[in-house]
């Protein structure tokens, strides 16, 4: 999840736009981890060093690492270490962005460690899938209003980023949220959580990010909208709902229940509370995911 | 009893639920004359009767008619009906629910397919 939120914060930062960001996410899928890039991460090599061995390359038809063993910037050992070790998500990211030319090496670096530091993070923090500090992330990121359940909202989200990283994919960049006194929705499924902590949640996006977001659930290829493709939005939101109430009851002891998943077509939803929207922006289309609280 | 005969009945209010559930018995080596569909739970107890199914698959949360209320009209017209609620609301109080209400298991979605498996060929005696 923080591969997603550094997207974010780059943006938020004014390294890249969204249309940048959305583009490199689409790029890293296709992606090998490259050596000079794990190198500048180690602390091995600096940033004019790889350009160099990379300059070198287009010269010579050998390796990167057998290369920069003979200029002396990596030892053998070191080598070995790089190819072995785990290739994070956020650094393939960060090598497409840099491939892309929106950034420059050194600025993804630093970039990097601005936003270990502003969110108080350690390496192997952002190798984690949930910890706290992730909930840390999403309290600033969506900023709620007071409610006695502001906790379990924010581990909501958090379950909703780890279950379309399971069931959709992980090449998506969540965006800053917004709230609406109502809001009209294209395509869209809704689902009412009923229990003391009670919301309405809809899932809500243009034709074909729904179809594309169906197929990738039902990890079938829908090329028209049909019973399928709406049965397969519907499912989803159903299980990420379902699995929440197993979770709600499970750790915090709140029974909650739902209602079976509503189908919309270009209605307003009004609230006289908030209507909180989670843009989501895949490689395929942006959903937005929208609580009523 | 065999995967041959064994009549299988799935409800659930999911076009998409239905349909892989069906490939996967289908694939499992079940008679697709055997396997029949509905999408909530007035239509399951109705179907029950008329097709005396030796295995149900059943949701909770549908319209018309819940899982929960479905299985206990289904027990009541048939004490010996085999149920299994495949939910993805597996809380325990839906589980206990379910399971004093007579089903025999409650499967958590997203499904683990060798559960299913394992249900069908319980039924059947192991006999494929």
């Amino acid at each position: 999840m923080y591969t997603q939120f550094l997207g974010n914060y780059l943006l938020s930062k004014g390294y890249i736009t969204s249309e940048q960001l959305i583009d490199s996410i689409r790029y890293a899928k296709t992606l090998h981890m490259k050596l000079g890039f794990l190198a500048i991460h180690a602390g091995y090599m600096t940033c004019a060093e790889v350009d160099k061995i990379h300059i070198m390359q287009t010269h010579v038809d050998k390796r990167f690492g057998e290369l920069a063993v003979e200029e002396g910037y990596l030892t053998s050992g070191e080598v070995d270490e790089l190819l072995k070790m785990q290739k994070p998500s956020f650094l393939l990211l960060g090598q497409a962005i840099v491939e892309k030319s929106y950034m420059t090496m050194k600025q993804f670096e630093d970039a990097l460690i601005s936003y270990q530091s502003d969110y108080k993070l350690s390496e192997t923090d952002l190798t984690d899938t949930q910890s706290d500090k992730l909930n840390l992330i999403l309290k600033d990121f969506y900023q709620f209003n007071s409610n006695q359940y502001l906790d379990y909202y924010i581990e909501y989200i958090g379950l909703l980023f780890n279950n379309l990283t399971r069931f959709i994919g992980d090449d998506f960049t969540p965006f800053k949220g917004t709230a609406f006194s109502s809001y009209s929705t294209d395509f869209s499924i809704s689902q009412k959580v009923l229990g003391n902590m009670e919301f309405n949640t809809v899932i809500d996006m243009d034709e074909p990010t729904y179809i594309k977001f169906a197929s990738r659930y039902a990890e079938d290829d829908f090329v028209e909208n049909d019973e399928y493709v709406n049965a397969s939005v519907e499912d989803f939101l159903n299980l990420h709902n379902g699995l929440f109430t197993v979770n709600m009851s499970n750790e915090h002891l709140e029974e909650l229940a739902l209602t079976p998943p509503v189908r919309e077509r270009n209605s307003l939803l009004t609230s006289e509370s908030k209507i909180y929207c989670i843009p989501i922006g895949f490689s395929f289309g942006t959903i937005n995911f929208l609580m009523t609280i | 009893m065999n995967l041959g005969t064994i009549k299988i009945l799935l409800c659930d209010d999911s076009i998409l639920v239905r349909k892989k559930t069906k490939d996967f018995l289908l694939n499992l080596g079940c008679n697709k004359d055997n396997i029949i569909e509905v999408p909530d739970g007035q239509a399951a107890i109705d179907a029950y009767k008329e097709f005396k199914p030796d295995l149900v698959f059943l949701d909770i949360i549908m319209p018309i008619k819940d899982g929960i209320t479905a299985v206990t009209e289904i027990i009541e017209y048939d004490l010996s009906a085999r149920v299994v609620i495949v939910s993805s609301v597996g809380t325990e109080k839906h589980v206990t629910q379910a399971l004093k209400a007579g089903a025999i298991n409650f499967v958590q979605k997203p499904v683990d397919n060798d559960q299913i498996k394992k249900i069908v060929l319980t039924v059947t005696g192991g006999e494929n």
